[in-house]
């Protein structure tokens, strides 16, 4: 046993646990999504709910969505799009991996903070993903659906928007300014003050 | 406490990473290298197809309904011209049935064997593969329907892919255009042969690697050879667009234009294998 390993899973995730069957619900839906029939001409501009809700766990419930589940729902998308095994798989992995590890961090921003930090991870893995389909020398690459990270990155705020309210977190470890904590302070004296006086 | 686990787990998370990203590797290898994996992506997508034509269901449904108002003028209009098109080539075909049988004649005489005889299978475009790397359709016939891998897709006006997977009752064809296509054709002006093969762009070919003094203009058309046993002969395939003439190579490109309206329509032609036993060109 590690001696420095917590027993409990901490911060805003123990407050709020979010439950199973959202986290699967979701990512069903959002593996839906993807398979939609999407207008011909705009393949190229539409993100990848799959990724998109998978990352808002790793943030939100890390002790559900984990690199395995990333590498699943990769290698799901790598069957559904029939090109090469293992592409999505990896990219999905190191996106989560990404998310994972500024998940403490991410914890201390709003909304448009947090879809700020996972742009670069959704662009990283649109072009990892065409990388990879270069280096394994696949016909041709379109670069156009490299926009499909940005997207993903815009689309993210409204998605994870959702998925906050349905799960009631807030942000709850955001560090508040000094007169805020000032004045919450004295209302919780005021209120034991009131519960003291019965 | 910087290299604490952040949650309880057997291995550490980039241990962890470690791992998936040597078996996704390892998985990409031996999908490239071997084809080995080809059974679990049939299998994947015998699942996969009907989930997405239930869900493209009630979005096929709505625009048959915005449809239904307008599609009544249309029919009007299409009919008329169908009747002036049916009496142009009622006129046309007069003579077809004395050419047929002197091309056979003529064959005969030169002792060539018959191009190998083809059945045209309609199959609908289901759904376009979102793939950065290829240009692919789906189209809604398959194994059950007889479609064999190869054989090449043509629509009314033209040459448009080749069958490169086949499902049990879907298959997947490459687009002329994709990168990797190619075809063998022939100028239809002086019968020179070339080989002409897709850009990645949806709406140019070319051909490589031409002698520099080629005998190719602008304007000509270029036809499938039937050379190599795979797209019979005389099918349209391209027109030449303009002949650029060799830059810092020893060889001159040709720019094409695709003559079948390849991602126009929702219908296509497969050119099936003609059952043995019919002799081509027995229908009436």
């Amino acid at each position: 046993m590690n001696a420095d390993k917590p027993l409990v899973p901490q911060g805003p995730e123990l407050l709020d646990p979010a439950s199973t069957r959202l986290v699967v619900v979701s990512l069903v839906l959002a593996y839906l999504a993807n398979l939609l029939p999407w207008p011909d001409g705009i393949h190229w501009l539409v993100p990848d709910f799959s990724l998109m809700v998978l990352l808002y766990w790793c943030i939100h419930a890390p002790h559900r969505a984990n690199l395995s589940l990333a590498m699943a729902l990769g290698l799901l998308a790598d069957a559904t799009v029939g090109g090469l095994m293992g592409q999505h798989a990896l990219t999905y992995t190191l996106a989560a991996y990404a998310a994972l590890s500024l998940r403490r961090r991410l914890a201390n921003f709003h909304l448009s903070g947090r879809a700020l930090h996972l742009l670069p991870i959704f662009f990283g893995q649109q072009l990892l993903n065409l990388l990879l389909g270069l280096a394994f020398h696949l016909p041709d690459v379109d670069w156009r659906y490299l926009v499909a990270g940005v997207a993903a990155g815009l689309f993210w705020i409204p998605i994870a928007h959702l998925l906050d309210g349905l799960t009631g977190w807030t942000n709850k470890m955001h560090i508040e300014p000094a007169d805020n904590r000032a004045s919450a302070r004295a209302q919780i004296k005021s209120q034991n003050g009131a519960r003291g006086s019965k | 406490m910087a290299n604490a686990p952040m949650f309880a787990r057997a291995m550490g998370l980039t241990t962890r990473l470690a791992l998936y990203c040597l078996v996704s590797l390892a998985l990409m290898v031996v999908d490239s290298r071997f084809d080995a994996l080809t059974t679990l992506k049939r299998a994947s997508t015998g699942v996969i197809y009907p989930v997405q034509g239930f869900l493209a269901k009630p979005f096929d449904f709505l625009s048959e309904a915005a449809n239904f108002f307008t599609v009544h003028g249309k029919i009007m209009r299409d009919n008329r011209r169908l009747i002036l098109d049916s009496q142009i080539y009622a006129m046309r075909l007069q003579g077809y049935d004395a050419l047929k049988r002197e091309n056979a004649q003529l064959r005969k005489l030169l002792n060539l064997p018959y191009p190998a005889g083809t059945r045209p299978l309609a199959a609908e475009i289901v759904r376009i593969q979102p793939d950065p790397f290829d240009r692919r359709v789906i189209v809604n016939k398959g194994e059950a329907d007889g479609v064999e891998a190869g054989r090449p897709v043509v629509d009314a006006t033209g040459l448009v892919g080749q069958v490169t997977r086949v499902y049990a009752d879907s298959s997947e064809v490459s687009l002329l255009t994709s990168k990797e296509q190619a075809a063998p054709v022939q100028d239809q002006r002086n019968g020179l042969r070339l080989i002409v093969s897709g850009t990645g762009s949806g709406d140019q070919l070319e051909v490589r690697y031409v002698d520099m003094h080629v005998d190719v203009k602008p304007g000509d058309i270029l036809v499938t050879s039937g050379i190599d046993a795979v797209y019979p002969l005389g099918i349209p395939v391209a027109r030449v667009l303009q002949v650029d003439p060799p830059h810092q190579t020893p060889f001159a490109r040709v720019v094409c234009a695709p003559i079948g309206e390849i991602g126009q329509h929702r219908h296509v032609l497969i050119l099936n294998r003609a059952n043995p036993s019919q002799p081509s060109g027995a229908h009436k």
